[in-house]
């Protein structure tokens, strides 16, 4: 019966479309982003300004995540025009805690995009800024750094980058 | 009304479906259901200081939770040799907690291979830490117990 009930309210809760971000709502600003990329270079989201960014919060032990990964390579590589004109770019951010496995998926997946960490799993500080609940979990910021979609995947989200590019 | 009843109707079958296909899936686990362990309940006994006869042991990507041993991801064949020789030098009967805090058990792939390691080895006091989503939201965010961080 416990059973029975929980279920119930996981269907409610699931009605309940963006439960998954108490915090952080579309029209805020998006908490900045300060961490070493692979290279252990420094890198800010900030630097992006101008840009529609993708900001992609997954992690190599996340297998949704790296089931994502070819879809945003896709999307990418389409848009390649538009990334060498500094109108889009992907932000990856993991929250791995391993950097050997990080770099290595990096590598084996040829992800082409700014990719940073502060390897320090669900304790990370920007998993906090942006309450993620949950991975795979992303968030679109438009050139003045406003959040403007969230948790978008598949279809709807390279529906939604390309009309935002393409009404710029 | 009519509508209404046939609503109830397709939710109740939809629900003795789900409860179904639920009850199908925990028969397969290695743990029973009297073997997971609330967060609350371990949460309680490290603050209480009641946690020095358990073994508490990460199998996960790393090992947030005070007092526990890390040993690296269930899915791994190091940690699992890492497993079976901890498990080596420990009594039959201690309690042991394991615990991943990744993702939902669902898309885990540590815990399993992890805790039927214990069954192999006949822990009979074997525990797996029930993180319904993960160790951020289920125990990080409740402010239980964390290790100080390294570096």
């Amino acid at each position: 019966m416990k059973r029975l009930f929980s279920i119930l309210a996981f269907i409610f809760a699931a009605g309940n479309a963006g439960a998954q971000e108490p915090g952080l709502k579309i029209g805020d600003k998006a908490p900045e982003i300060r961490l070493l990329t692979a290279a252990n270079d420094s890198f800010a989201l900030s630097s992006l300004r101008g840009r529609l960014v993708l900001i992609d919060f997954w992690a190599t032990w996340c297998a949704p995540c790296i089931k994502e990964q070819p879809e945003l390579k896709h999307l990418y590589d389409g848009l390649k025009k538009h990334v060498g004109e500094g109108k889009f770019e992907i932000l990856g951010v993991s929250l791995d805690k391993s950097r050997e496995n990080w770099i290595k998926t990096i590598e084996r997946l040829q992800i082409g995009w700014p990719q940073v960490s502060d390897l320090k799993f669900w304790r990370s500080p920007v998993a906090k800024a942006y309450h993620i609940e949950e991975l795979p979990f992303n968030v679109i910021i438009d050139g003045h750094g406003k959040i403007i979609a969230m948790n978008l995947h598949g279809k709807e989200l390279e529906a939604f980058v390309r009309r935002h590019l393409e009404t710029d | 009304m009519y509508q209404i009843m046939i609503y109830r109707i397709f939710l109740a079958g939809l629900l003795a479906v789900l409860a179904f296909q639920v009850e199908a899936q925990q028969k397969q686990e290695p743990w029973k259901p009297g073997q997971l362990m609330a967060t609350k309940v371990l949460a309680d006994r490290i603050l209480a200081g009641k946690a020095e006869n358990m073994l508490i042991v990460s199998i996960g990507p790393d090992d947030p939770i005070e007092g526990s041993i890390d040993i690296g991801p269930g899915k791994d064949k190091e940690s699992i040799a890492a497993l079976k020789s901890l498990l080596g030098k420990t009594p039959k009967d201690k309690e042991v907690v394991i615990y991943c805090g990744c993702c939902p058990f669902d898309r885990c792939p540590n815990i399993r291979p992890a805790f039927k390691l214990m069954n192999d080895m006949g822990f009979k006091n074997a525990k797996l830490l029930d993180i319904p989503r993960n160790i951020k939201v289920d125990w990080i965010d409740k402010d239980y117990p964390v290790k100080e961080e390294e570096n």
